[in-house]
């Protein structure tokens, strides 16, 4: 691995990136980005845990902030990796980075299940507050994007 | 005025108090930064998606009155949350912000983002259909909402690059 890591760090567009101004500007795209991504996802994990936007359905909060975490998560990542490839084998080792890359893996999963199992029952609960399942979903889901953005942000601060 | 105000929070109270914080309490940063972060997440979930819902791109179901009612406390909140957990850093190291231009940008780029947003939610409030009366009032709210996106995203911008203020002030 390490030679993978040092080989990316070589690249030319990894050094250009880390001794310039786009590295800063990089990083407020992923900053406006990744919080537009935990904004769409809080506001559907709240009324999965029954505890705001009660009067819409499930669905329809689903349905339509869903894509907006997607679009954020789809620029987040490129711009992370822009990011990663500046320092490859520093943040390969770093344990922060190590963490909230495990924490994104569960809440994908985290994701994958509600997506695939819970919402199943969702007709019974689309009006009300869900089972369950479901609110553990948004509990668990709400809790691992907290970690992912500490995580994130604790990255900077280990040398 | 901005040096005054630094020398004046420089030899205060507060500076000492803030950085035995910031030093003193393990994790404190990281921990603190991150909530900062959840505060923005909390405004572009709220204001740039009333911005966003505005433009017609996004929840189309909701009726944007019933949004600002909903989500206008939120707003507040984050930023309540945001001043509080910013605000240490300032007392601490009070030159490093009040006398660095890309502080001075997100100032004020913050100031008119809070006003136009103050402003869309209060007249969204007051009466639902004041940006619906007339084609010339739709145009202005997709404005105000687009100017408000814009705004946020500045000052967003402008608090990642006060570390990095080198890479466009050269010659400071």
């Amino acid at each position: 691995m390490t030679a993978l890591w040092q080989w990316l760090e070589g690249l030319t567009i990894s050094q250009e990136i880390g001794i310039s101004w786009w590295f800063p500007f990089i990083e407020s795209v992923h900053v406006v980005f990744l919080t537009l991504t935990f904004g769409a996802i809080l506001m559907v994990d709240l009324r999965l845990l029954g505890l705001a936007a009660m009067s819409h359905p499930a669905t329809r909060m689903v349905r339509e902030l869903v894509p907006w975490t997607l679009i954020g998560f789809a620029i987040s990542v490129p711009t992370g990796l822009a990011l990663f490839i500046t320092r490859a084998e520093h943040y390969a080792n770093n344990p922060a980075f190590r963490i909230k890359l495990l924490l994104i893996l569960l809440a994908g999963i985290n994701m994958a299940l509600f997506h695939t199992r819970w919402i199943k029952s969702v007709e019974t609960w689309d009006q009300s507050t869900p089972p369950l399942p479901a609110r553990l979903t948004g509990g668990i889901s709400i809790t691992l994007w907290l970690g992912v953005i500490l995580a994130g942000r604790w990255t900077g601060h280990l040398n | 005025m901005n040096e005054a105000l630094a020398n004046y929070l420089a030899s205060s109270q507060a500076q000492e108090w803030s950085v035995s914080l910031l030093r003193g309490v393990p994790g404190l940063p990281p921990i603190s930064q991150a909530i900062h972060i959840v505060g923005v997440a909390v405004i572009m979930g709220t204001a740039v998606m009333i911005d966003l819902r505005v433009l017609g791109l996004a929840v189309p179901s909701q009726k944007l009155d019933e949004m600002v009612k909903r989500l206008a406390p939120w707003t507040w909140w984050a930023l309540v949350v945001n001043v509080v957990t910013g605000m240490p850093y300032i007392f601490a190291q009070p030159y490093r912000y009040l006398l660095n231009p890309v502080f001075g940008i997100k100032m004020a780029c913050l100031v008119p983002a809070l006003l136009v947003t103050f402003s869309l939610y209060s007249t969204l409030k007051k009466s639902p259909s004041f940006w619906e009366t007339s084609n010339a009032r739709q145009l202005g709210a997709k404005l105000l909402a687009a100017l408000s996106i814009a705004l946020w995203i500045t000052v967003i911008f402008g608090g990642r690059w006060i570390a990095y203020s080198d890479y466009i002030f050269w010659n400071e």
